[in-house]
């Protein structure tokens, strides 16, 4: 027998198979494949019977190598065969099975499911941050400065009556700590930090000792956003919660402004939505306080800003008709899986 | 604050419609409540913000109406007739505390009946909601009503020493109150004394002994400033709030003190007949020093975005009683507030005035903004990330509270061991301590599940803990860190706890390299002794630290709380791993070279973790190990001896360089049993 080089076998192994898989793929009806299987496959003088000749014709330690591409080579093209029989047979393939019910259940795997509140927070988050406003988040325990202070909440505000908030046993004299009443605490701590141009939204928990029923918890959370740039106008506060509204309730929805009261800010107002065909109060909003920009060291005349506050479980709550807000505090499954 | 709309008719002509009153109103400020006929009348409830004392009597919502709709507002001037006895003979009034009380005021009726009140008095006070008593009581809640400035009357006759003192409360000190429940007093508050013991709770409520009685001839009518602190204390800490204390919590005008007491006299002498004695009372001096103001003629415009015209300003503020001084600098205006605008005393408050009236239908909505690119912080990344895997994994988020009871707060934390932080008031009921794991409110939620027939309530919940700093750290920064925890409560054993972690910790891109997790058994409530574990995560540069808990919730605990089943948890402290966040690895390129199986049984004796046996073979194995899986852990006592078990492994080699060749695996899996013998004594079972 003629010695053949293990590259030369190699070679013809690799033609072989890309002619077969070519002339298979090509192949329209079932004449055209048989054809191809007796080019390729067949027992007499197919070209793989062919090219097996030439094995014993390997050096001795080359065959089991050789013979393991021939092997492969084989499988791969009778695969192939199959698959085109099957295309060329129309429909489903293989030979009949038995017939299963496919209305039968399935095998499903059981998904979790975000929480109400954290879901719509993160659409604020979203339809916020193209808008340009960042992420930020701060510590829950605050000290007077942050959560009153710095906003404009004198000592002898009634506010910070102790019966009004969580104040921590923890001795500090003038300066208890206390859980932030609210988010805006986080955007006094950004504005510390950072110089002006800013966009922000913080977003969190808060705690006012409210007595828990259907519209009130003791613990909630609230999305509050912050603009503070040269040249901001109320205009730009009304533009950008018009556009929020209309990314976060779909449509062109309007929003209408009423005068209101924040210590924070100045003018302050209330925000309306247009809800399923009325207005819906969906928060709080303003200029930002020119004693605010000045606790933080900015200059009120070279700055302007604007604030706007949402309470998340009313939101969350209207979307999904939640009539009572401790519901999203019960943590029954049977709720939580809705969402 | 209720208003009559028959009552506010006698200071404005409101055109149109009670409906299109109230839209006015509530879009300049005051926001509507409800509406309901009482009678031939109209109670319209508003909500008046606290900056807006003025608007708590019919006199300021009518000066509202008359500004919105350009109608002129009447306001009485009372002039009571005066009898021909001195008022500073019946009655001396000192203050000891000026600070809070500031001005009182004494005038004296005498020869009155008291009776019922005229039908109309006791309609209109019907309408907004208060009771007629008789018609002394009656006119000072109307004045009240009307003005915005409480009163109180007193039965002269039982004013004992015919002296009024005006002090702070002894502590302890007892009053009995109109409602004839005895309060006990703090120095924080203030009373109004008689010669010999409180009279009144100075702002909040007259006393039982001295209030009008049927038999009541001689009246000492009050009208005083109060601050707001001193009745807040009282309104408060005696849960006695009133009509009273709410109007002096925010302020009153102070202009009104006098007007008051003389429209009260009028209405006494009218309705309850008696004498004015001559002049009044005063002690102190009213505190009003209305502020000047700036206004730049163009700063409308530069906080709204559009243009109000400098007449329609100076119109609005006028209207408003805002008085126009003289002017600054040429285009600017300075204005003098008004006594009953004490919330106005900036620029920016003016403004404020000016659009609330016009309306601020008249903002611009087109504005545009500049874009400006932002991205999600480390953090948020990382907790977005653990709940994508929890959720994938069957997991219901859930919320609880961060306040729990003690019972709940004395399970041992993972995070440390400082006691946990107090809060007054409770959150609720019985809950006062800032939790420092989330696994115990956990557990408690999948028990309330339990209780309503769900026994597989998968929970996860992401949130923060409160620990204590240690002594020592800078007290500015508060004694409280913010640990970001992950909570996991599922049921099922130790293997399905600890998989749901793992996967948290790979989906978190802690698998690769540079970083190291370990599992370290610890003994740690609530889990189970021995079937509980700490994952150590170790890094370059950063000293070893325990990142994660998790095991088998230990029976007692779970049967405590009602917990059917097994339960098993587990709490990630996902701020120390925000960092993996930002971790980029370069890919990996797949290998195209076959795998080699290769299997071993290892055996070692009972006391050997399999953490140490799989180390040493992914040492020896070095990187052409692409897979090690344990298959069976096998014991039998005859065969292996006692004290031994068998470790079957399933490794998966590949080169990425070549196909490994059957005597190269081998020499592998030689190296592998040899590092397994030197480090656990382990043998190969053949």
């Amino acid at each position: 027998m003629t010695a053949v080089p293990l590259d030369t076998f190699r070679a013809e192994l690799e033609r072989l198979r890309t002619d077969a898989e070519a002339a298979l793929a090509a192949a329209g009806d079932a004449a055209a494949v048989e054809a191809a299987r007796i080019e390729f496959l067949g027992a007499k003088s197919g070209r793989l019977k062919a090219i097996q000749k030439s094995l014993g014709g390997l050096a001795a330690a080359e065959k089991p190598a050789g013979g393991k591409q021939f092997n492969d080579t084989k499988n791969a093209i009778t695969a192939c065969f199959e698959a085109a029989q099957a295309r060329v047979a129309g429909g489903a393939s293989g030979p009949a099975v038995e017939a299963i019910d496919v209305t039968l259940p399935a095998d499903r795997i059981r998904l979790g499911h975000l929480h109400p509140i954290t879901k719509t927070i993160r659409r604020v988050q979203e339809i916020m941050g193209r808008l340009g406003f960042e992420s930020v988040d701060g510590p829950e325990v605050e000290d007077q400065w942050h959560n009153f202070e710095a906003l404009a909440i004198p000592a002898e505000h009634p506010a910070r009556d102790p019966l009004d908030n969580f104040y921590l046993a923890v001795a500090r004299g003038a300066d208890p700590l206390l859980l932030r009443s609210q988010t805006s605490t986080v955007q006094i701590r950004v504005m510390e930090k950072r110089e002006p141009p800013l966009r922000i939204v913080s977003l969190g928990r808060v705690y006012r000792p409210d007595t828990a029923d259907a519209t009130h918890y003791p613990m909630f959370h609230q999305v509050e956003g912050l603009l503070v740039e040269p040249g901001t106008t109320m205009a730009h506060l009304k533009s950008v919660l018009r556009m929020f509204a209309s990314s976060f309730l779909g449509g062109d929805v309007k929003v209408r402004f009423r005068p209101s009261f924040f210590p924070f800010t100045e003018p302050s107002v209330e925000v309306d939505m247009e809800w399923g065909g009325r207005w819906v109060e969906m928060g709080g909003a303003g200029m930002v306080d020119p004693a605010v920009l000045e606790s933080v060291g900015y200059d009120p005349d070279t700055v302007t800003g604007f604030a706007f506050g949402l309470g998340v479980e009313r939101i969350a709550a209207r979307r999904h008709g939640v009539e009572d807000i401790r519901d999203f505090y019960r943590n029954d499954v049977r709720f939580l899986r809705q969402f | 604050m209720i208003i009559s709309t028959n009552w506010l008719a006698d200071y404005v002509q409101a055109p149109g419609s009670v409906d299109d009153m109230v839209e006015r109103l509530l879009m300049s400020g005051l926001n509507h409540e409800s509406t309901t006929a009482v009678g031939d009348d109209t109670a319209v409830e508003i909500e008046v913000t606290s900056n807006r004392p003025d608007c708590l009597g019919h006199i300021g919502v009518a000066r509202e109406v008359a500004v919105l709709f350009g109608r002129p507002l009447h306001v009485p001037d009372p002039r009571p007739l005066e009898g021909v006895g001195e008022v500073t003979r019946s009655v001396a009034v000192e203050i000891l505390s000026p600070e809070i009380c500031p001005c009182y005021t004494a005038r004296v009726i005498r020869g009155v009946k008291v009776g019922p009140s005229p039908k109309w008095l006791v309609d209109r006070l019907a309408t907004v909601g208060v009771a007629s008593v008789n018609n002394v009581v009656d006119v000072t809640n109307y004045v009240m009503l009307e003005s915005g400035q409480p009163l109180h009357a007193f039965d002269l006759a039982k004013i004992r020493g015919g002296r009024i003192v005006v002090r702070r409360a002894v502590e302890g000190e007892p009053f009995v109150a109109i409602n004839h429940k005895t309060y006990t007093l703090s120095e924080r508050m203030c009373v109004i004394a008689d010669a010999e013991r409180p009279v009144a709770l100075a702002g909040v409520m007259g006393g039982a002994d001295t209030e009008i009685a049927a038999d009541t001839t001689d009246v000492l009518l009050e009208s005083a400033q109060f601050a707001p602190l001193p009745v807040r204390a009282a309104a408060r800490g005696l849960v006695l709030a009133s009509a009273s204390s709410y109007r002096f919590e925010r302020g009153p005008d102070p202009a009104m003190v006098d007007w008051a007491s003389r429209r009260a006299a009028s209405l006494i002498l009218e309705h309850a007949g008696g004498l004015l004695e001559r002049g009044v009372v005063v002690a102190g001096h009213v505190a009003c020093a209305p502020a000047e103001i700036r206004l730049a003629a163009d700063r409308v415009g530069e906080v709204l975005g559009v243009d109000i015209a400098d007449a329609r300003q100076r119109q609005i503020l006028t209207a408003l009683g805002f008085v126009e001084a003289r002017g600054a600098a040429p285009h600017d205006h300075l204005w003098r507030a008004p006594t009953w605008r004490r919330d106005c005393w900036r620029e920016i408050d003016l403004v404020e005035e000016i659009t609330r009236i016009e309306g601020y239908g008249h903002v611009p909505e087109n504005a545009v903004i500049a874009a400006r690119p932002v991205e999600l912080s480390a953090r948020e990344r990382t907790v977005r990330r653990a709940s994508e895997v929890l959720v994938a994994a069957g997991l219901c988020e859930a919320m609880t509270r961060s306040v729990v009871a003690e019972e709940m707060a004395s399970m041992p934390s993972p995070w440390g061991e400082a006691a946990p932080l107090v809060i007054a008031p409770p959150l609720v009921r019985g809950a006062d301590r800032l939790r420092r794991s989330l696994l115990p409110s956990l557990l408690e939620a999948r028990a309330g599940n339990a209780a309503v027939g769900v026994d597989d309530a998968d929970l996860f919940e992401m949130a923060r803990a409160y620990l204590a700093r240690r002594d020592g750290d800078d007290p500015r920064r508060g004694p409280v860190e913010e640990p970001l925890l992950a909570g996991i409560v599922v049921g099922g054993d130790f293997s399905r706890v600890k998989g749901l972690c793992d996967v948290v910790l790979a989906g978190l891109g802690l698998d690769g390299d540079g970083v190291c997790l370990g599992y370290r058994p610890i003994d740690l409530a609530p889990f189970a002794r021995g079937r509980a574990a700490e994952v150590v995560l170790e890094r370059s540069g950063h000293a070893a630290e325990r990142v994660a808990v998790v095991g088998e919730v230990a029976a007692d605990v779970a049967g405590r709380l009602g917990l059917p089943g097994p339960v098993s948890a587990a709490e990630v402290r996902l701020d120390r791993l925000t960092f993996a966040a930002s971790i980029e690895r370069p890919l990996v390129k797949p290998s195209d070279f076959p795998a080699v199986q290769r299997d071993v049984n290892l055996v070692v004796d009972e006391g050997v973790p399999w953490g140490e046996v799989e180390a040493a073979i992914r040492e020896a194995a070095g990187n052409v190990l692409e897979g090690c899986r344990l298959v069976q852990v096998w014991r039998d006592a005859d065969r292996l001896g006692a004290g031994r078990k068998s470790f079957v492994v399933a490794m998966a080699l590949r080169s990425a360089a070549s196909t490994l060749s059957g005597d190269e695996a081998g020499r592998i899996v030689d190296g592998v049993v040899a590092e397994c013998g030197r480090r656990v004594n382990a043998v190969l079972r053949s």
